[in-house]
């Protein structure tokens, strides 16, 4: 195997793991918020690249212009359905009852996406999707460097929100102590409710990012929900940095694996990799003392 | 009317519960009166933190009113309880862990809007709880019990309650670190608040108390001077684990927890 092979295929790795580790990190804040295990985080992510590629189809524009819309939507809906739903479930299944409640979101979602759209599989036809960069002799397509750029963004900001800002320090107080954060003043119903939207506004931004570079279709959000729930378990639930590493980790032996054992099986590294932890170490592996045990 | 009280805060007649179960406080009344520590009293299970719940607004009572400063606040939630001046430091740790000691006790004062008042707020509890200053950069849950405890006090400060209510602050502490806690104690309420403290570790705690009170059935029992308290010796065998034998050691940090042989 070539040296620049296995350099593109890092490379690769590393712009595939940026959008795991958006996702990912949506993923584990609501779990952190309330112990939520959302099922439909991505088929939300899958309806947002629905939506960039029908409004690209639209109107012709960059499908990334879809964000002004679909962001703020995305964050009233994530809002929404925690004060409306999740909110409603008892807290002492709340849990479990999670699962049954996401995967109907999920299935509700996959079914409107195949009754509007149809099952035909959908592909965003961008100005620059045949431009590659050559590094070093490795070839990285543009699209995907975009992507990357995008989730990156992202993350970061959704990182220096929580970390500096106002709300950020309300929602990881409600996060780390509920009861503590209520009594010194944090509404910390709708601080969860924000929250709530904060994760699905990053699914927004992650499936856009997605539709630049993939072909999509309804079912297509099972594919994704497996790698993610990994992910979130292997880097500590609950721990956004957490998610963030062990994103980056996966997605990088991901993209190495394949040489050897082609895209299938490559696939299987997270679901070994959540072995591992399960037998190992169930509190994960860079949560921190924060992080949960499943 | 508001400034006619003699109490910071009164609870009057409070019967409360969970749920469909049975009360746990049934017709209890305590009364606070500026700068003085109120103690109750009483073994695991009482309703001592129940107490401190309903007087936060973090349990709703089904009858009876919770008075601060004169103004009758019975049904206020706890996020709007601190407008009325009480403040709730929970039993057992409740700092923000993954969060600096900085950020904690900035936190105390999330609902002030004043820069300048949180910077002087700052300065003052820093100078009640040296600690605080000391280790402020420092992941709040990485510190000992104690010095958690007085990041707690010192949250709970920032807001300049009239009264402060302290569900068990000696708990899972060892004996040394307790009577620096309960010095804590005594230093809040000279710098004038006034305390509403529970706690199982009575005898210790009632050496610091001003006034005593005994729950018991839901009901305050007894209640007098913490000194008369600790000095009646039906009391000591009944409540407080032993005999006052050793009352003379006032201020000083026992050894250890008064046993049942003595
Ligand atoms: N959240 C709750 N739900 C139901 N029952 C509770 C709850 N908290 C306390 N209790 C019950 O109320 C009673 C008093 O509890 P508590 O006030 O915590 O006592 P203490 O603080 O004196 O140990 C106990 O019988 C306890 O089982
Ligand atoms: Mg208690």
């Amino acid at each position: 195997m070539s040296g620049s092979l296995l350099l593109q295929s890092v490379i690769l790795g590393v712009l595939l793991g940026g959008l795991y580790a958006l996702l990912a990190a949506g993923l584990t804040l609501y779990f952190g918020i309330m112990r939520v295990v959302m099922i439909a985080h991505s088929a939300f992510l899958i309806l947002a690249a629905y939506l960039a590629w029908w409004f690209n189809r639209e109107t012709g524009l960059d499908p990334m212009l879809s964000l002004v819309v679909t962001v703020p939507v995305f964050f009233l809906a994530g809002f929404l359905m925690q004060r409306l739903l999740v909110s409603r479930l008892k807290p002492l299944t709340l849990t479990m009852m999670s699962v049954l409640l996401t995967f109907a979101i999920a299935l509700i979602i996959e079914g409107a996406l195949g009754f509007i759209f149809t099952g035909t599989q959908r592909r965003i036809q961008l100005p620059y999707a045949g431009d590659s960069l050559n590094v070093f002799g490795a070839q990285v397509p543009v699209v995907k460097l975009v992507a990357f750029v995008l989730a990156a963004f992202a993350l970061l900001s959704l990182y220096l929100l929580l970390k500096y800002t106002r709300f950020g320090r309300a929602l990881r107080a409600t996060i780390q102590h509920p009861e503590a954060a209520r009594l010194v003043g944090i509404d910390t119903d709708r601080t969860a409710g924000y929250g709530f939207g904060l994760g699905l506004a990053t699914a927004a931004i992650g499936g856009t990012a997605l539709s630049l570079d993939a072909t999509i279709y309804p079912s297509l959000h099972w594919h994704w929900i497996g790698p993610l729930m990994a992910i979130i378990v292997v880097g500590g639930l609950g721990s956004i940095p957490g998610a963030a590493i062990a994103a980056m980790l996966l997605g990088i032996s991901q993209s190495l694996l394949q040489l050897p054992l082609g895209a299938t099986w490559a696939q299987t590294v997270f679901y070994v990799a959540l072995f591992a932890t399960l037998m190992f170490r169930p509190q994960g592996f860079f949560g921190g003392r924060l992080a949960q045990r499943f | 009317m508001a400034s006619e009280s003699k109490y910071l805060l009164e609870l009057n007649d409070i019967e409360a519960g969970y749920g469909r179960a049975a009360l746990v406080l049934r017709g209890l009344t305590v009364q606070v009166p500026p700068a003085t520590v109120v103690c109750l009293v009483g073994p695991n299970g009482a309703g001592k933190s129940t107490v401190l719940k309903v007087a936060s607004g973090m349990l709703a009572p089904r009858s009876g009113s919770i008075v601060v400063d004169g103004v009758d606040v019975t049904g206020t939630n706890s996020q709007h309880m601190l407008k009325h001046g009480l403040a709730h430091v929970l039993q057992g740790h409740s700092v923000f862990r993954e969060m600096t000691v900085a950020e904690n006790v900035l936190l105390g004062a999330f609902t002030i809007k004043d820069q300048k008042a949180i910077d002087e707020r700052v300065a003052f509890v820093q100078n009640l709880f040296p600690i605080v200053g000391e280790r402020w950069k420092q992941l709040a849950g990485l510190l000992s019990g104690g010095q958690q405890k007085q990041v707690e006090f010192a949250r709970s400060l920032m807001v300049s309650p009239k009264v402060v209510l302290l569900d068990e602050p000696s708990m899972g502490l060892d004996p040394k670190t307790t009577a620096k806690v309960f010095e804590q104690v005594a230093r809040m309420r000279d710098a004038g608040t006034a305390v509403l403290l529970v706690e199982q570790n009575a005898r210790r705690a009632l050496e610091t108390a001003d006034i005593g009170c005994v729950l018991d059935l839901g009901r305050v029992h007894i209640s007098g001077p913490a000194p008369e308290l600790l000095a009646d010796p039906a009391l000591g065998d009944l409540y407080l684990g032993g005999r006052p034998a050793d009352s003379a050691h006032v201020g000083g940090s026992t050894a250890e927890p008064a046993t049942k042989g003595r």
